[in-house]
């Protein structure tokens, strides 16, 4: 009888650490993804991307571990060592500062855990992401054809809205969309090109956007370029403001205010990235294959990138048939896996 | 006569100072900001329009209600509160939540109002129950506000041809709409606080706490009243960001905070209490929106305005240092 009592608490005793041994093997064996989103409150699209690739990481039965990279580089590393400790399989990052991401390549090549980098190359990461010169180029073409139509190439102003904190992006961006406009209208003099600090926001763009008006009082014949749709957008609301609202046309990047019932006039056109998608290609092309064992080769550069990201310029107009972001997410978990938003959204793909 | 009587109906010296004490500061910066409009007209005549009063009064306007408010605290001895930013974008978000609803403007301003009013009262539990410092408290109350705000939306913008749409977009008499509120509040705070019962006791606070106390003032009551007060003006304020502003997000209103705290300082308003004439806001609140503007006519990028304004903040907070050293027996 007390043999028998010895062996049932034995039991007992033994059953929650047979549980615990058996979940800990299972979780041993589930794949983990890290994911550190670039943590700018600027843009909805960068909570968006770890909701998506939550949602995904979900849908293949994989752990997924998320963190902010509060838009500082330091966070950003830091980030990195949080990934390794956590004993992630691999990570997707977007790091809009990307100054410390030599060092997060260092990170993670140490640990033998492949890493891939949204839009911003790095030569250790997989690059995923947009050809952000190409879609400024092409963003700027299709600006320069509405100014060539409405104004025979003879604008008062090409007006630049800068982003100078996203760094080489903003370059390539904004500096692409100067470039457009020149290849559709190349005799516009240099001095017509002008630029003002705007950050990407709307808000912070207004009263920057009003000097730059105020100073130049006899421009009636506006054009704005811009980091993206918030900062061409600031320079839109400032000439409202100022009563000159009918002088300026205004093409933005990342289709973030060229959708919905709200939509300004003069916006009149954007680039859609589809930025909240991104994480269908990562998956995809790279995370997929490291969770399924055949881990592709490093492919860093944006010329010949891991998945390349398509540009999806629309007018104004065009954007009406484009669901807002929130309705895009929904549709875009909805779809078979590996289906993009490009392929789900963009009016005029080719 | 009580001494409560007494001191709400003879001024004190501390009012007579708030009244008249503010016209050497005065002169200077109304010369200061002739200097400067004069020196930008004679380099480029073309600041002389009606566009560079336009952009001047815009970017006067939303800093100088918010000005209002930072100046009560200060004035009253609450050193700062740096929540602002959190308090505006949380009433501006309910200006555009009640805008997107339909109801009517009045409904909204008094909405955002309302909004700013709790927020001051959010501060005021903390600091006048918890007897915490009042800027560690209000820098700790911007963090958790951002942040929950952050939860709660991304982007957020009035509708297009909604009524607070249109009066962000109005001009009244040559000049921005949302200009001519902020200067009648200027005004009309400017002669109140020092003529009303709640106006001298906030000084007499701010001025000297133990010697307020000893007359009687309740300093909880007082502070309590401030936050809620500044809270107020915050509120307001939201309604004329989220009217003009167009899209933004938790951290939009973040720039504003050099500029307003340089605004009152620069004023005259002592952060540490008891001293200040609300008028002089015009002037200094005047002055540092006319900057970035005649940078940008002077040819200079606007984003080296942030070099002048810290220039300027550090004078202006040496001043105040200064001038409370030689008040110090």
């Amino acid at each position: 009888m007390h043999t028998m009592k010895r062996a049932i608490a034995v039991m007992a005793l033994a059953t929650p650490a047979v549980l615990g041994f058996v979940g800990i093997a299972e979780a041993q064996d589930k794949f983990k993804l890290g994911m550190a989103v670039g943590g700018n409150t600027c843009c909805e699209w960068m909570k968006a991307q770890g909701d998506v690739a939550r949602a995904i990481a979900e849908q293949n039965g994989w752990d997924y571990v998320e963190l902010s990279n509060n838009n500082d580089p330091a966070t950003a590393l830091k980030n990195a060592q949080i990934f390794v400790q956590e004993g992630v399989d691999a990570v997707i990052q977007f790091n809009g500062q990307p100054s410390s991401n030599p060092a997060i390549s260092a990170v993670m090549k140490q640990a033998n855990i492949p890493i891939v980098t949204y839009d911003i190359a790095d030569p250790g990461m997989y690059f995923v992401g947009i050809d952000n010169l190409g879609a400024g180029i092409a963003g700027g073409e299709a600006l320069g054809k509405i100014i060539k139509e409405k104004w025979n190439c003879e604008p008062d102003l090409v007006i630049s809205s800068e982003g100078a904190g996203a760094g080489i992006v903003n370059e390539w961006r904004t500096g692409g969309m100067r470039t457009g406009v020149k290849n559709i209208c190349p005799d516009i003099p240099a001095e017509k090109y002008v630029s003002f600090e705007g950050s990407g926001d709307a808000a912070v763009a207004l009263q920057p956007a009003r000097d730059l008006l105020a100073a130049n009082p006899n421009a009636v014949k506006m054009a704005v370029v811009g980091i993206n749709d918030g900062g061409v957008l600031g320079l839109i609301n400032a000439a409202e403001q100022l009563g000159r609202a009918d002088e300026v046309i205004g093409w933005g990047q990342d289709g973030a205010f060229i959708t919905g019932d709200n939509v300004n006039p003069h916006l009149v056109g954007s680039v859609f990235y589809f930025l909240e998608g991104y994480a269908v290609y990562a998956v995809r092309d790279v995370i997929k294959p490291v969770a399924d064992g055949n881990t592709p080769p490093l492919k860093a550069d944006a010329g010949d990138p891991a998945s390349k990201v398509q540009p999806c310029p629309v007018t104004a107009e065009q954007a009406k048939s484009v669901p807002d972001m929130p309705e895009r997410v929904a549709q875009l978990l909805a779809a078979p896996a590996g289906t993009t938003a490009y392929d789900l959204f963009c009016p005029n793909k080719g | 006569m009580s001494v409560n009587q007494a001191l709400d109906t003879a001024p004190p010296a501390a009012p007579l100072k708030v009244r008249f004490g503010g016209l050497g500061t005065g002169l200077i910066l109304a010369a200061v900001w002739i200097a400067l409009i004069v020196a930008t007209g004679l380099y480029r005549p073309d600041f002389f329009a009606q566009q560079t009063l336009l952009a001047v009064a815009f970017t006067m306007s939303i800093v100088g209600v918010l000005a209002i408010g930072q100046g009560i605290i200060g004035m009253s001895g609450g050193f700062i509160d740096l929540s602002q930013p959190a308090g505006l974008i949380s009433a501006s978000l309910v200006a555009v939540r009640l805008s997107e609803a339909g109801m009517p403007f009045p409904v909204v301003i008094l909405g955002a109002i309302l909004t700013g009013m709790l927020w001051g009262g959010f501060n005021a539990l903390i600091i006048v129950f918890a007897k915490l410092n009042p800027v560690i408290v209000t820098l700790a109350t911007n963090f958790i506000g951002l942040a929950a705000l952050y939860l709660v939306f991304q982007l957020a913008q009035v509708p297009l041809n909604s009524d607070i749409y249109v009066f962000g977009r109005q001009s009244w008499l040559g000049l921005p709409a949302i200009f001519w509120p902020m200067l009648a509040l200027v005004l009309i705070v400017g002669f109140l606080v020092p003529r009303t019962r709640y106006g001298r006791r906030m000084i007499a606070v701010g001025g000297n706490r133990a010697a307020a106390k000893a007359r009687g003032i309740s300093l909880r009551a007082t502070r309590f009243a401030t936050f809620i007060i500044a809270g107020g003006f915050v509120g307001f304020a939201a309604v004329l960001f989220a009217g003009t502003a167009g899209p933004f997000n938790p951290s939009s209103a973040n720039t504003l905070q050099l500029n307003i705290i340089a605004g009152v300082i620069l004023a005259g308003i002592s952060l540490s209490g008891g001293r200040g004439n609300f008028w002089m806001l015009l002037l200094s609140i005047g002055f540092l929106s006319t900057i970035p503007t005649s940078l940008v006519f002077f040819g200079l990028s606007s984003d080296t305005q942030s070099i002048f304004q810290g220039i300027i903040l550090i004078i202006a907070v040496s001043i105040d240092g200064y001038r409370a050293l030689r008040r110090t027996p």
